[in-house]
């Protein structure tokens, strides 16, 4: 897969050239970040409380994009990654007590160990067998914290209290102009920015050399190490840095819900961030972003409807056939299963003809 | 002593429905270069269309048998044709998430026809044993393993004597040379894909039988079922069949004594044994022990 | 783009003016945090409304009373989660049409989510129906109400956790109901040594899932074995999801068990019972009541466990017929089939009826007046049906120490014949549930 020509207008200068972004209208940019920031005043803790995990699985998604959808190592052990981050995360904040801007990291370090572990197994094994492979991750994963009570709490799940304050600043009770925002809006701010910075790196690191080096391991890796590529450096580079996103992903995610359970890093997870991947746009950027919001908003607005479909059963006096959850699974499945029919590049590359068409109007054909 | 021999027999019978559904997957792979994730969809169906069948529709338990072989492969062919079919020539990872996507979707449908309780098979072994020794085995084993020696050796006929078996020898080799030679690759990958839906059916009722034995939750064998066809070899029977009764006698094995000489492992590490064991045979041998070596064109 | 500076700066300008005019409308559906407390305080203060009239509040709007409840209603979980819920609404059924609603006056409606069994979705759900609520009358999964804990403290909101667990008894924020797993056990044991033809002779196992559940029904097993002077001689695990226990059976039965104790869920002590069977294994099996379903009696092994097996339980059991409490119930939902579960709701329901009571004789549902409701109750009255519940602040809190014993008849509701019920013993007299958090 290439880049999407989308991106790539007439430019008129090297200037231009170079650009990050190149269609970036500054009246655009203050429109969004505008609309940003006064979205969290209006919407309700429910919304902020999806808001917050759509952005923590964005970053994590990020991440698998990195090393599946950039440099072609198909991993079903993301989940892994998130429990290590989110048990070092808890560890670190809480029983060490560090502040936010060395648990993060912390956590993130500790995955990108891990991730350093599990890379040198990308060169022994290609394809379906590292598919696999990093199946066998997410097992192990769990059943490490699952007995190792001292730090996960074993079965009984741990609470974490990791403090969110950056210097004056805490996001869980914070105050801006003697009004004071709940500790779900304060986690909305922190978390998308978060996805902003992380967005903004990739960005970068995808149009640099390394970036161009993981696309030519993912396309066609051993002539990628014959031009002089070397595939050992930039598949573990790979695993490392997504298993560092993965982590600060379950980092967030266990200093927000405050309680985490070996059970909630399973395979499911691992296969539902493929698929945020996968609907979200492999390959592109912010596509993760897209699947993020898709996958975790697509249920609760099932949920808004269920009631009017007689098929489905709503309460416990059934009335239907399958449940709202049964009708969510199979949605989902069909989703993926629709999009990599008919749209492979995802919902990203439904947004850049989209813009591209109304960019070339009136020449859209 | 008795206990070893008892644990190596449930070790073998675990084994062989682990190879059975192993089996299904190699199939698949062999034919097609598709790692059918849906296969543990397949096994829950096949089980639940043999309890259709017997209990509800209330056929004698070996016409339910073959007739669940036989309605499961044509919805694995039909699903191949309806939906792989346009996905030939993708991506390994598309393939893989479509067959995610599939897996989701026949689990819910399943759920919606037959409900979430668990249900009783209605299998004639019940719990019949036979006694050698100290030793018992428990009859519904002895014809699990009874099953999956007669199909392996079904399988074994079936890709040296017969002209389909040789055509999908050819496929997996080389598909366009195949072609070349007049092979109809098509009908092959959607033969594949049937055979590989009976097998998993064959499966789902060994697993199922026994009291009350069969929940939604049976799909998940296939996910145990992963190291087995690994170690084994991708894209070998055999190795299948091999691998499945290794990681089964590994896994009960470790259940059995790793308790009480090596409980630092933790608790209930039999069930990452597999995977263990998967990954350290794939250092030495990352093809498996009977899988082929790629070549691939740079 | 000549003079981009430019208009980014005016950008910034914009973007900053719309700031503050959006800080300037405070009037917003967010603040629940900042506002409420300051209602409350007036409220909850010296002037007291007309006790029995209380003030609108959260989840009250002066004339009904809406109570949360967050069960897994799809998925493997609904099988308990459906009947929890229907034991609910069925009480608030009753007490809406017979009673005329809570002190004959206020009309209950339960707000009921789905939580698909999910720790992230009992949290996002949790959220968004919390400012609507009074309480929360079920919250199911041991994992999921820990979760909630920490929010629950922030918000001073009650829940009432679907479980025997004796973690929520000391806990402000949580209204248990009944007693703890720990409870049955001990009694379960009693049992077996006075009229079970057991004595501490007998060489006493235990089988426990590798998880929280399985831990409290072993503390319990360790309990009575150091009070009734016997040791455990051999303790086998298995993990939830475990398909071959064929290294478990063979441990217990090379132990020589004379009775082993399951602490289990369906398909896992089925399981166990099979291989049993299969080996030869025939000790008096004892099973935590979480581990049995009617659909075992319909299988082959129906006469194994009619011969080996009692399951230990809190109350009568699932029979409509069992109480007066029981045909009431299952009265105003006819098609639900006898459930354990669906009874369990109706229990908590009652619960919660008692607390709410007790509010509104003081006047105040806010969640301060809810907190001072449930400390100022002394017992919760279960007419029998159960026991009852000492209750109050939570380092007073006293659950009921009686059990039920039954054994597996085909003839019976759900499949359970009753041997003995709502018995006690010394031991579980004697069992003093941990203190503090």
């Amino acid at each position: 897969m290439t880049r999407s020509s989308a991106n790539r207008s007439l430019v008129r200068s090297h200037r231009d050239d170079v650009r990050l972004w190149r269609t970036v209208s500054p009246w655009g940019v203050g429109i969004l970040v505008v609309l940003a920031v006064m979205a969290p005043f209006h919407t309700s803790d429910f919304q902020n409380t999806i808001a917050v995990y759509a952005g923590v699985a964005a970053i994590g998604g990020m991440g698998l994009n990195l090393l599946t959808g950039f440099t072609g190592q198909v991993s079903l052990g993301h989940a892994a990654f998130l429990a290590v981050g989110a048990y070092t995360g808890a560890y670190l904040g809480q029983e060490l007590e560090l502040p936010l801007l060395l648990w993060l990291p912390g956590a993130a370090l500790a995955g990108a160990l891990v991730g350093a572990v599990v890379g040198p197994f990308a060169l022994r094994l290609r394809g379906n067998y590292l598919a696999i492979i990093t199946i066998g991750l997410v097992f192990i994963a769990q059943h490490v914290f699952a007995n190792w009570t001292s730090v996960s709490g074993g079965q009984n799940g741990r609470s974490v209290t990791a403090p969110v304050a950056v210097g004056p600043v805490d996001f869980a009770s914070l105050e801006v102009l003697g009004r004071s925002f709940t500790r779900d809006q304060g986690f909305v701010f922190l978390v998308w920015g978060l996805v902003g910075l992380v967005a903004l790196t990739m960005k970068n690191l995808t149009r640099s050399r390394t970036g161009l080096a993981m696309q030519a391991v993912r396309d066609r890796d051993r002539a990628a190490e014959a031009i002089g590529v070397r595939l050992a450096r930039y598949k573990v580079l790979a695993f490392v840095l997504s298993s560092s996103l993965g982590a600060m992903a379950g980092a967030l995610h266990g200093s927000y819900q405050r309680y985490i359970h070996p059970g909630e890093f399973s395979l499911t997870v691992s296969i539902t961030y493929i698929a945020i991947i996968v609907i979200g746009g492999i390959g592109i950027v912010f596509g993760p972003i897209l699947g993020a919001l898709f996958v975790t908003l697509v249920p609760r607005l099932i949920e808004e409807i269920s009631p009017s479909l007689p098929f489905v059963s709503t309460d416990t006096a059934g009335g239907g056939f399958m449940t709202v959850f049964s009708l969510n699974q199979a949605i989902f499945g069909l989703l993926i299963v629709l999009f990599l029919v008919l749209e492979p590049r995802g919902l990203a590359a439904m947004w850049l003809r989209l813009r591209l068409y109304f960019r070339a109007w009136p020449f859209s054909y | 002593m008795t206990d070893f021999l008892q644990l190596c027999f449930a070790g073998l019978a675990l084994g062989a429905r682990y190879a059975l559904v192993a089996l299904g997957f190699v199939v698949i792979y062999k034919a097609t270069g598709v790692i059918n994730f849906a296969q543990g969809a397949f096994v829950a169906l096949g089980a639940y269309l043999a309890f259709n069948f017997r209990q509800t529709w209330g056929l004698p338990f070996a016409v339910s048998l073959v007739l669940a072989v036989l309605v499961g492969a044509s919805i694995g062919a039909g699903t191949e044709r309806l939906l792989l079919h346009r996905m030939v020539g993708r991506p390994l990872f598309a393939l893989i998430m479509m067959t995610v996507g599939i897996l989701f979707v026949l689990n819910e449908v399943i759920t919606w026809i037959w409900g979430q309780r668990t249900l009783n098979l209605g299998d004639p072994w019940g719990q019949d044993k036979v006694t050698v020794g100290d030793v018992v085995l428990p009859v519904k084993d002895l014809w699990t393993l009874g099953l999956a020696a007669v199909v392996l050796a079904g399988f074994f006929a079936f890709f040296r004597w017969s002209d389909l078996g040789l055509a999908m020898r050819a496929t997996a080799l080389d598909q366009e040379a195949a072609m070349a030679r007049g092979v109809d690759v098509k009908r092959v990958f959607t033969l594949s894909w049937a055979v590989s839906a009976g097998v998993a059916a064959l499966a789902g009722v060994t697993l199922a039988a026994g009291p009350a034995a069969l929940s939604p939750g049976i799909w998940l064998i296939a996910l145990a079922a992963f190291p087995a066809m690994i170690l084994g070899g991708l894209d070998s029977p055999g190795g299948a069949v091999i691998g499945g009764l290794l990681i089964g006698v590994v896994q009960t094995l470790t259940a059995g004594y790793q308790p009480q000489h090596l409980p630092w492992l933790g608790e209930s590490f039999h069930v990452i044994m597999p995977y263990v064991v998967m990954i350290a045979i794939l250092m030495v041998r990352p093809y498996g022990l009977y899988g082929t070596k790629e070549v691939v064109r740079l | 783009m000549s003079h981009p500076r430019v208009f980014r700066i005016v950008a910034i300008f914009c973007a900053a003016s719309l700031l503050a005019a959006a800080c300037g409308d405070d009037d917003t559906e967010t603040g629940a945090d900042t506002s409420v407390p300051a209602e409350d305080d007036a409220s909850a203060d010296t002037t007291p409304t007309t006790a029995g009239e209380p003030e609108a509040a959260a989840g009250f709007d002066g004339g009904t009373i809406r109570l949360g409840v967050l069960v897994p209603l799809s998925g493997l979980p609904s099988l308990i989660g459906n009947p929890l819920a229907a034991g609910q609404e069925a009480y608030w059924a009753y007490v809406n049409e017979e009673l005329g609603g809570i002190a004959g006056r206020y009309q209950v409606e339960v707000v009921l989510e789905d939580t698909l069994y999910e720790i992230n979705t009992t949290v996002q759900k949790y959220n968004k129906i919390k400012d609507n609520v009074v309480l929360f009358a079920q919250v199911m999964g041991t994992p999921h109400n820990q979760a909630l804990l920490p929010l629950l403290r922030d918000d001073n909101i009650v829940a009432t956790p679907a479980s025997q667990d004796s973690m929520w008894i000391r806990e402000q924020q949580m209204l248990p109901i009944i007693a703890p797993y720990q409870v049955d056990v001990i009694n379960a044991i009693a049992y077996y040594l006075d009229e079970g033809g057991g004595s501490v002779d007998d060489t006493i196992c235990a089988v426990v899932e590798n998880d929280v559940y399985g831990e409290a029904g072993l503390e319990g097993l360790e309990f009575a074995a150091d009070h009734n002077g016997f040791d455990l001689a051999q303790v086998s695990r298995f993990d939830l999801g475990d398909s071959d226990f064929t290294a478990q059976i063979t441990a217990l039965k090379n132990a020589s068990c004379d009775l082993v104790f399951a602490t289990a869920l369906p398909s896992e002590f089925n399981g166990l019972i099979t291989t049993a069977d299969t080996l030869g294994f025939a000790p008096r099996w004892i099973g935590q009541s979480p581990s049995w379903v009617d659909v075992f009696a319909g299988t082959g092994l129906i006469g194994y466990y009619q011969e080996h097996v009692w399951i230990v339980a809190t109350g009568p059991g699932a029979d409509p017929t069992a109480s007066e409490f029981h045909e009431l119930l299952y009265s105003y939902r006819p098609d639900q089939k006898p459930d354990n579960y669906f009874v369990f709701g109706g229990y908590q329901a009652r619960a919660v009826h008692q607390v709410l009571e007790q509010a509104i004789e003081r006047g105040d549902l806010s969640r301060e007046g809810i907190i001072e409701a449930m400390n100022g109750i002394k017992v919760l009255d279960f007419d029998d049906v159960i026991g009852d519940y000492g209750f109050g602040p939570p380092e007073d809190r006293d659950p009921s120490r009686l059990s039920s014993m039954f054994e597996v008849d085909p003839s019976k509701a759900f499949a359970l014949g009753a041997l003995k019920v709502n018995f006690t013993s010394d031991a579980a007299e004697a069992y003093e549930v941990p203190g503090g958090r």
